[in-house]
């Protein structure tokens, strides 16, 4: 047996897989499995280039505890290669099941491509400095990150549903007192404007200058890890970088950011970048089209005043 | 109550440098104790501290780990294991996650197993999970809080567009976010009572892994600098005015102002 199998625990991020799954199965001959929870989903997904959708029936609330099932669906099945949604929930259960399945897992794959029977990933290494490619072993799970692709476009594609009865082990948890993270505005992973503030801001004072700027911009704040975590002007979910938020807006300024590489490494896909900081030296400076070296406090103000 | 914290020993990227030919260079690098991991280790010497955890460390290294295992018992620790092995070169998750998980059996598998997130160098970020998988146990993973009482661990989880609390029964895997905690500076004394704290060095061949398990499992093809594409365009002629009207011009043509 063989075959493409798709999962994730949230639908639209299944969706941006099938984009990723459409051309791996068209350059490997390949059919496309869907596993989902959800009946409604699966008219969608066929739509969107899946030939084949697996809806496990259940009412445990916990994703991460399907782990187990769907490594005993995978080990019958055999797969060529497995795409998993890479949220934090979905790269956990993509670690539980490579580990049940002995085999391979690429987390935070930014490009795969299949040619004749090899298929090969590509993701970051080194906080960001360096890509590694790697040739996937048969059966390999590659977890893909939300947003690295399109939603697949609906089609007249024609496939099939089959529904599993399933029994989630309990295991020795307890889930409660699920919060969701309110972001407070947008949240800055969707934004098409960012201002990007670090530690050049002398104090707390300044963030009026990111704030008026965002404004005439229409733009959502973020800033770099130091801002969230040592000052906490901002809370957690909107610091940018490798252990923080992805992004990739059509514009990003950033103002007293040194752009340290584990910082680019969340803001690099960004359409334009503009940076604005006293040290000329600064990296931020590499990673940027657009650049002033100068004092935000002067600087800011004017780009405000002259952006009108 | 008994807590495992892993390691791994890893090159500070601040001084790995990408030759003209994209080629990765090291050989300038320090080596040090994975941040992430710091986090992990901190986190179990304040369970040391407040709850008279006993808490060892493991490693999985080449022989250079070596030099890692004081700076980890002058955090905390009261014993370090250390699997030297020069597999540890070329590894990945899989094998890894065999040799920690079954370093772990033979030690006695704890109460607790602590990781970081994801090691700083490659950032698999899936030994924590595999490990808990292979003992089949459960794995509380991207925790910003923890509480221990009785025999269970509730953590707080922080997950993209969520936050939950799970509270699991030991035996138990826990992976930490970076935020959980500060990590300390070690004191003077910490690091010389550090040296007289005992390391068991454990072989590869003590592990009864078989050849497949200790075969990684893609093959890298290549390890290359990332190639940035970007206009660096610097506004230097001019004064501060003139350069933020030659930024906003250039934006207009963007079509972004
Ligand atoms: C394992 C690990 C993971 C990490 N993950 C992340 C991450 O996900 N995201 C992240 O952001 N960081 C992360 N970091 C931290 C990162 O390495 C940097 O320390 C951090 O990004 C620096 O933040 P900063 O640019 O605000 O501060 P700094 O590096 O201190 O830079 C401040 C900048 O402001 C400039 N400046 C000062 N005064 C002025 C002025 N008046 N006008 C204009 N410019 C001025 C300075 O020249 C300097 O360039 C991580 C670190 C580690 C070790």
């Amino acid at each position: 047996m063989a075959g493409i199998y798709i999962y994730s625990e949230e639908q639209p991020v299944t969706e941006q897989l099938l984009t990723a799954g459409k051309t791996l199965a068209n350059s490997l001959n390949e059919k496309i499995n869907v596993i989902d929870f959800s009946e409604q989903d699966s008219e969608s997904f066929i739509k969107k280039g899946a030939d084949h959708v697996l809806c496990l029936k259940s009412d445990h609330p916990w994703p991460e505890s399907y782990a187990q099932i769907i490594a005993d669906i995978l080990k019958e099945k055999d797969p060529t290669v497995v795409l998993i949604g890479g949220t934090l929930r979905g790269k956990t259960t993509a670690s539980i099941i490579a580990a049940k399945l002995q085999t391979g897992l690429v987390n935070n794959a930014f490009a795969i491509e299949g040619s004749g029977s090899v298929i090969e990933t590509k993701r970051i290494m080194y906080s960001g400095i360096a890509v590694c490619t790697e040739e996937l072993c048969h059966g390999s799970i590659v977890t893909i990150e939300p947003r690295t692709f399109d939603a697949a476009q609906d089609s007249d594609h024609q496939g099939d549903t089959e529904n599993i009865d399933i029994q989630p082990e309990a295991k020795t948890i307890t889930v409660g007192n699920v919060c969701p993270i309110v972001h407070q505005d947008n949240d800055i992973a969707t934004a098409e404007k960012l201002v990007c503030v670090g530690r050049g801001l002398s104090d707390q004072n300044d963030m009026k200058l990111a704030e008026e700027l965002a404004e005439k911009l229409h733009a959502q704040i973020c800033c770099t890890r130091s801002v969230a975590e040592d000052y906490h002007w901002l809370t957690t979910d909107k610091y940018v970088g490798l252990s923080g938020a992805k992004v990739k807006p059509n514009l990003y300024i950033s103002m007293g950011v040194s752009g340290q590489v584990q910082h680019v490494a969340g803001m690099r896909d960004s359409k334009v970048i503009v940076a604005v900081d006293t040290n000329e030296n600064a990296p931020i400076f590499a990673a940027a089209d657009y650049g002033i070296v100068g004092d935000l406090h002067e600087i800011i103000p004017l780009l405000t005043k002259e952006l009108g | 109550m008994k807590i495992i914290v892993c390691y791994k020993w890893v090159p500070d990227e601040q001084d790995i440098k990408i030759a003209a030919d994209l080629k990765v260079d090291m050989s300038m690098a320090k080596w040090k104790i994975s941040e992430y991991d710091k986090n992990a280790i901190e986190e179990a010497a304040l369970q040391a501290e407040n709850n008279a955890a006993e808490v060892t460390c493991l490693t999985f290294g080449t022989s250079k780990a070596k030099q890692s295992l004081k700076d980890a018992l002058s955090r905390g620790p009261e014993k370090a294991y250390w699997v030297n092995d020069a597999k540890a070169e070329n590894t990945d998750g899989f094998v890894t996650a065999n040799i920690l998980a079954a370093a772990i059996k033979k030690v006695g598998i704890p109460d607790l197993i602590f990781f970081g997130e994801g090691s700083e160098d490659s950032y698999g970020q899936q030994v924590g999970p595999r490990v808990a998988a292979l003992l089949d146990i459960p794995a509380l993973t991207f925790v910003t809080k923890t509480a221990v009482k009785d025999d269970a661990i509730t953590t707080t989880r922080s997950i993209g567009n969520c936050t939950e609390d799970v509270t699991a029964s030991f035996p138990a895997v826990v992976c930490m976010l970076p935020e959980i905690n500060k990590p300390r500076i070690p004191s003077l004394k910490q690091v010389l009572k550090a040296s007289k704290k005992p390391v068991e060095e454990i072989k590869l061949a003590d592990l009864g892994l078989s050849d497949a398990e200790l075969t990684v499992k893609n093959k890298v093809k290549s390890i290359q600098g990332f190639v940035m594409n970007r206009k660096n365009k610097l506004y230097q002629d001019g004064s501060s005015a003139e350069k933020v009207k030659a930024l906003v011009s250039d934006l207009a043509k963007e079509g972004l102002a």
